[in-house]
């Protein structure tokens, strides 16, 4: 889902180690490496060297950034996962971070880690906002369920306070402004209080986190004070916190930058917080935290899922070289994912990891060998039967988009205001032009002949195509038909031509019907009829009304032919 | 010969019989039968493939009745009335004046004062004193000339020459020239030739004498067929070389022709076929394919919602109950769920159908066959600005396959038999994937002919999360293809708009390479 940025020699320190010497990687060897992460290079610039990512798995926001994607290459080249001491419990951390009672209603849950020793360089930083947006936007839910501030560590006193201000009480200067603005200020006024204003609407107080003097970082998930909360490039202390409403999200997040700085040389020290409730980690816990547990597998069902029995020293292999942390026991194996993973839901998970660790090519595939009788429902056989017909009565096919507007639908056929005006319209319209499903085939038909008039004539076209009719007796509030619509247009077309064709076709499906006339204002009164078999209603046909070819811009007479090919089926 | 018109045929037998003697038209007119116009077509052809040549040419002159001359012969030439009407007065005692016999007999001063001139130089009549006319009782050679002159060109056109002196001088003195249009006799020159047959011509002509002349006929008639006269007939041998003139066929579109090979693939492969609606809940859609309804493809921007009803009266049972429990806990499926609070609502929630695969979650809903396979080409919606590479909406081919034998293993080998069969592919390459409903994920590479590498499609075992609630305990596959591109080489268009074209011209002229 996420396209990232990054540079293709910080990829290859990344990928060889804080302590090794960057090698080369050919871009064939790179696209090889991007399988282990369901990632395509979709660009590459040869000049700045920046390479341009899609990384598919939404569920893996570890391997959105640089960092990432280079510790899953490195790790399948070392055997093992990284070894990341910050995450085991450590007595000592570098400072507190309170929560005040009442965020459980706002934003309750928070996360935070120090990180001394890399000093922040432009490539680094760039890749730090990077991970910062492409988390809070995508896995974070545009900031609504997990944010995250990246601040300066050396002017912060600790014990923070994460707590609940009135919107008029504090003041300071956000990212991006010169001067001292009150909470409710920058959701007016400033420009990211005005996107994501919306995530804290509706209460009266409002999140914000401070220093042990009172000095604001930031308003989550809103904005950063400007004297705190702006890394810049020469700074080697930070400090990281992450905001949000999923307590295992936020921890993720912040587990995710913590090893994304501790791969760039940062020695990352923990925050302890201190929650009013207690929560799944208790009332006080360290961040960041490995909260995975051991998840036990029979190696059968990972052998069933795979169709190989690949035996417990190569599915241990496989999953070690892929970060997982591997004990085997007989005919099971206890596995556990890093911590900044957190996406094995299920042993199908481990399964699919088994795989990708081992590559693809490592399974032969194999034929599905159990018998299976094709067919087509009877539905479009008989759809394709009304089809060979028109084609040998010499319509031309046309197919067109079932999405379209009022306009074309309804008003340009006369029928505003009656009950053949019903159709199924779009809550979040896009485009005028893209507001309705089509309740009839014959409007698409005449926008070809509004295009068509240069085409040699006699224009004679057809369509079967879905329509969408409402219908409040409907599961769904609407039916979906199988419809038939003709069109024939040219200087002498006449009611008996369409006529002939509706007869004819009738005749070779063996049903017999008759013609109702109908007051339709799409056509000319006394010239239009109504298809009846069986005494239902199944279609229409008729001469055009000249103010729907007025309407239209068409400029020679037309006839149209409507036709429910669902009803063709029914009680036969 | 092969060439003949029916004409020169017969022009040609008319010349044949004399060799050596020159034919002019009219001889010719009278041994063909031929109309004029008919007669000088077909010589004007035989002279262009010199079957014939011009013997001789000679010009002739024809003499005449003018309009006036008819005029003339009803009521006089002037200058007999001028002599008559003088010799009439003398008989009485009278004397008329040039006036007066104008008026008398009501002629144009022109021709009045032209007679006099005449009849005075011939001595028929005397200027007297007082501007007066007298007779003389002599004869006037030209206006006996006149008369007979009118009398005999009266009964038809004659040649010059065949007039005597001195009637030939008063014809020619009294026919239209430039410049004097009001005379009663004209002298237009003709041009005759004669023709004779070439040596090639008489070869030509004594084969058809020898062979005979079939009649050739343009078109071959039911009377022709009828009277089994077309046994005597030739027919004329077109120009086949010209272009064909236009014509409207009667068709299916082109890309429903590629679909419909790519339904017969699927069909001969022995998948059913799956159909559903074009609205869907969120169920459906997503719910029920283990979308966490906080999955960012579930957002207002990807989806379209539908205004009245926004939801459904219900969702059926157990299958609501099921997928709720195992989106929160994973409950039934082995899984940890996503935990979090669903939204019975929210699944509720109506939408334009976005992925074919809501056709397939419904289907294993009610009790598809095991070991069973299925496929469905669903029109899809996606809230995109619709350009070249985005239709408002679209094809999704896509369908499942149930079985007790399904592994990865399969999976690939189900994979390689659509690159096989449905794009005619050699050269295969599987990369892992991410689709929210299957586990593992695969994304299907082929090698086009004309494209190279490209994706064809994207597959994967569904996750037991999608299958458990739905009721189906065997492994199942999930599989899409993205037809599109294939769809648009073999058309040869580069806007997927195209495919849905409204230009009548441009579909009639499409064509598939497929």
């Amino acid at each position: 889902m996420p396209t990232i940025f990054l540079q293709r020699d910080d990829l290859e320190a990344l990928i060889a180690g804080p302590d090794e010497t960057a090698s080369r990687i050919s871009i064939d060897q790179l696209e090889q490496w991007l399988m282990l992460v369901k990632g395509e290079l979709k660009g590459h610039n040869t000049e700045t060297g920046e390479l341009r990512i899609e990384l598919q798995d939404s569920n893996r926001p570890d391997l959105w950034c640089c960092e990432g994607i280079a510790r899953q290459i490195r790790t399948k080249q070392q055997g093992v996962a990284m070894s990341y001491p910050f995450f085991k419990k450590q007595k000592r951390a570098a400072g507190k971070l309170v929560v005040a009672p009442g965020l459980e209603q706002v934003r309750p849950y928070v996360a935070a880690c120090t990180a001394i020793g890399y000093r922040v360089t432009a490539s680094g930083l760039a890749q730090l906002i990077q991970t910062q947006e492409k988390l809070a936007d995508i896995f974070g839910r545009k900031r609504r369920t997990v944010s995250i501030g990246l601040y300066r560590l050396a002017p912060i006193i600790f014990p923070v306070s994460y707590d609940l201000v009135k919107p008029d009480d504090v003041r300071f200067t956000p990212l991006g402004m010169e001067t001292v603005m009150t909470l409710r200020e920058i959701l007016m006024v400033h420009p990211k209080g005005v996107e994501y204003g919306g995530i804290v609407s509706g209460h009266d107080r409002l999140p914000i986190l401070r220093d042990a003097k009172g000095q604001v970082l930031s308003f989550p998930p809103i904005i950063n004070s400007r004297e705190i909360g702006e890394v810049q490039v020469g700074d080697d202390h930070l400090f990281v916190e992450v905001t949000g409403t999923d307590l295992h999200m936020v921890a993720l997040t912040l587990n995710i930058f913590a090893a994304n700085l501790a791969d760039r040389g940062a020695v990352i020290a923990p925050v302890e917080i201190q929650s009013p409730v207690k929560t799944a980690f208790g009332k006080r816990w360290h961040t960041p935290i490995d909260f995975g547990a051991p998840r036990t597998i029979p190696l059968k069902a990972i052998e069933t899922a795979l169709g190989e029995a690949l035996g417990s020293k190569e599915v241990t292999t496989a999953l070690k070289s892929y970060g997982y942390t591997v004990k085997s026991a007989g005919p099971k194996v206890a596995v556990q994912l890093p911590p900044y993973r957190n996406d094995l839901l299920h042993t199908v998970d481990v399964v699919e990891d088994v795989a990708i660790s081992q590559g693809y090519a490592r399974f032969a595939p194999v034929m599905p060998s159990q018998f299976t009788v094709g067919g087509l429902s009877r539905l479009e056989q008989m759809a394709d039967r009304v089809r060979h017909l028109m084609v040998g009565m010499e319509f031309q096919e046309i197919i067109s988009n079932i999405m379209g507007s009022h306009q074309d639908f309804c008003t340009r056929m006369r029928l505003d205001g009656t009950e053949w005006a019903k159709v199924v319209e779009v809550d979040n319209v896009m485009s005028l032009s893209y507001s309705c499903l089509r309740q009839w085939i014959t409007p698409s038909l005449l926008q070809v002949e509004t295009n068509s008039s240069r085409a040699f004539y006699p224009h004679r076209m057809f369509e079967v195509g879905e329509v969408a009719v409402p219908d409040a007796r409907a599961d769904v509030g609407s039916r979906t038909i199988t419809m038939l619509g003709a069109v024939i247009a040219h200087a002498g077309a006449h009611f008996s031509e369409i006529h002939s064709c509706l007869d004819l076709l009738l005749y070779y499906l063996d049903r017999s019907f008759t013609l109702e006339p109908v007051p339709h204002p799409s056509f000319l009164e006394g010239r239009a009829g109504r298809i009846m078999l069986d005494g239902r209603a199944i279609g229409l046909l008729g001469e055009l009304h000249p103010e729907v070819l007025e309407q239209w811009q068409i400029g020679v007479p037309a006839v149209a032919l409507e036709l429910e090919i669902d009803r063709l089926l029914e009680e036969v | 010969m092969d060439n003949l018109h029916p004409l020169e045929s017969k022009v040609l037998l008319a010349l044949a019989p004399q060799p050596g003697s020159p034919s002019t038209l009219d001889h010719l007119a009278e041994s063909t039968g031929l109309e004029p116009s008919q007669l000088s077509m077909a010589v004007e052809w035989l002279l262009a493939k010199s079957l014939i040549a011009v013997h001789a040419e000679t010009v002739a002159y024809i003499a005449s009745l003018t309009p006036v001359g008819e005029v003339f012969f009803e009521k006089y030439a002037p200058i007999e009335r001028v002599l008559s009407a003088a010799r009439e007065a003398g008989q009485i005692g009278k004397r008329l004046t040039i006036q007066d016999i104008q008026a008398k007999e009501a002629l144009e001063p022109s021709d009045v004062s032209k007679a006099v001139g005449t009849l005075k130089k011939e001595g028929a009549i005397l200027i007297v004193q007082g501007g007066c006319i007298e007779s003389t009782g002599r004869n006037s050679p030209t206006a006996e000339a006149m008369r007979a002159l009118l009398q005999e060109l009266r009964s038809g056109q004659r040649e010059l020459q065949t007039f005597a002196e001195p009637l030939r001088a008063v014809l020619q003195q009294h026919a239209v020239k430039r410049g004097n249009a009001r005379e009663p006799f004209r002298v237009d020159e003709r041009v005759t030739r004669s023709f004779l047959l070439t040596p090639t011509g008489q070869e030509v002509a004594d084969q058809l004498s020898r062979d005979g002349v079939a009649e050739e006929v343009s078109q071959l008639t039911p009377e022709l067929l009828k009277e089994g006269a077309w046994r005597t007939k030739q027919f004329r041998k077109y120009t086949i070389s010209l272009r064909a003139p236009r014509i409207a066929a009667g068709k299916r579109h082109p890309y429903r022709e590629f679909l419909d090979l790519v339904k017969l693939k699927l069909v001969s492969m022995g998948f059913q076929e799956m159909r559903g609606t074009l609205v869907e809940t969120e169920f459906w859609n997503m719910d029920a394919l283990f979308m966490p309804q906080f999955h960012p493809a579930r957002d207002i921007h990807d989806v379209y919602f539908v205004k009245n009803p926004t939801h459904a009266k219900n969702i059926a049972e157990p299958y609501l109950t099921n997928v709720t429990q195992v989106h929160e806990n994973g409950a039934g499926a082995g899984s940890t769920g996503w935990g979090y609070q669903f939204d019975a609502e929210r699944a509720k929630r109506l939408v334009l159908r976005s992925q074919g695969t809501a056709v397939s979650a419904r289907r294993l809903a009610t009790s598809p066959s095991v070991p069973g396979k299925y496929f469905s080409i669903a029109r899809c919606f996606r809230y995109d600005q619709v350009d070249a590479t985005h239709a408002t909406d679209f094809f999704q081919v896509e369908g499942i396959v149930l079985g007790s034998d399904i592994t990865f293993r399969t999976l690939l080998g189900l994979l390689n038999l659509f690159a096989r069969e449905v794009a005619q592919a050699k050269e295969v390459k599987f990369l892992p994937a991410y689709f929210p409903f299957t586990e593992p994920s695969v994304e299907m590479h082929v090698r086009h002919p004309k494209l190279g590498w490209m994706e064809l499609g994207g597959a994967g075992l569904f996750r037991p999360e999608v299958t458990t609630p739905l009721g189906v305990s065997v492994p199942v596959i999930a599989w899409g293809l993205g037809l599109d591109r294939m769809a648009m080489v073999a058309l040869g268009i580069h806007d997927i708009r195209d495919l849905f074209s409204a230009d009548l011209e441009f579909i009639r002229t499409m064509r598939g390479s497929f």
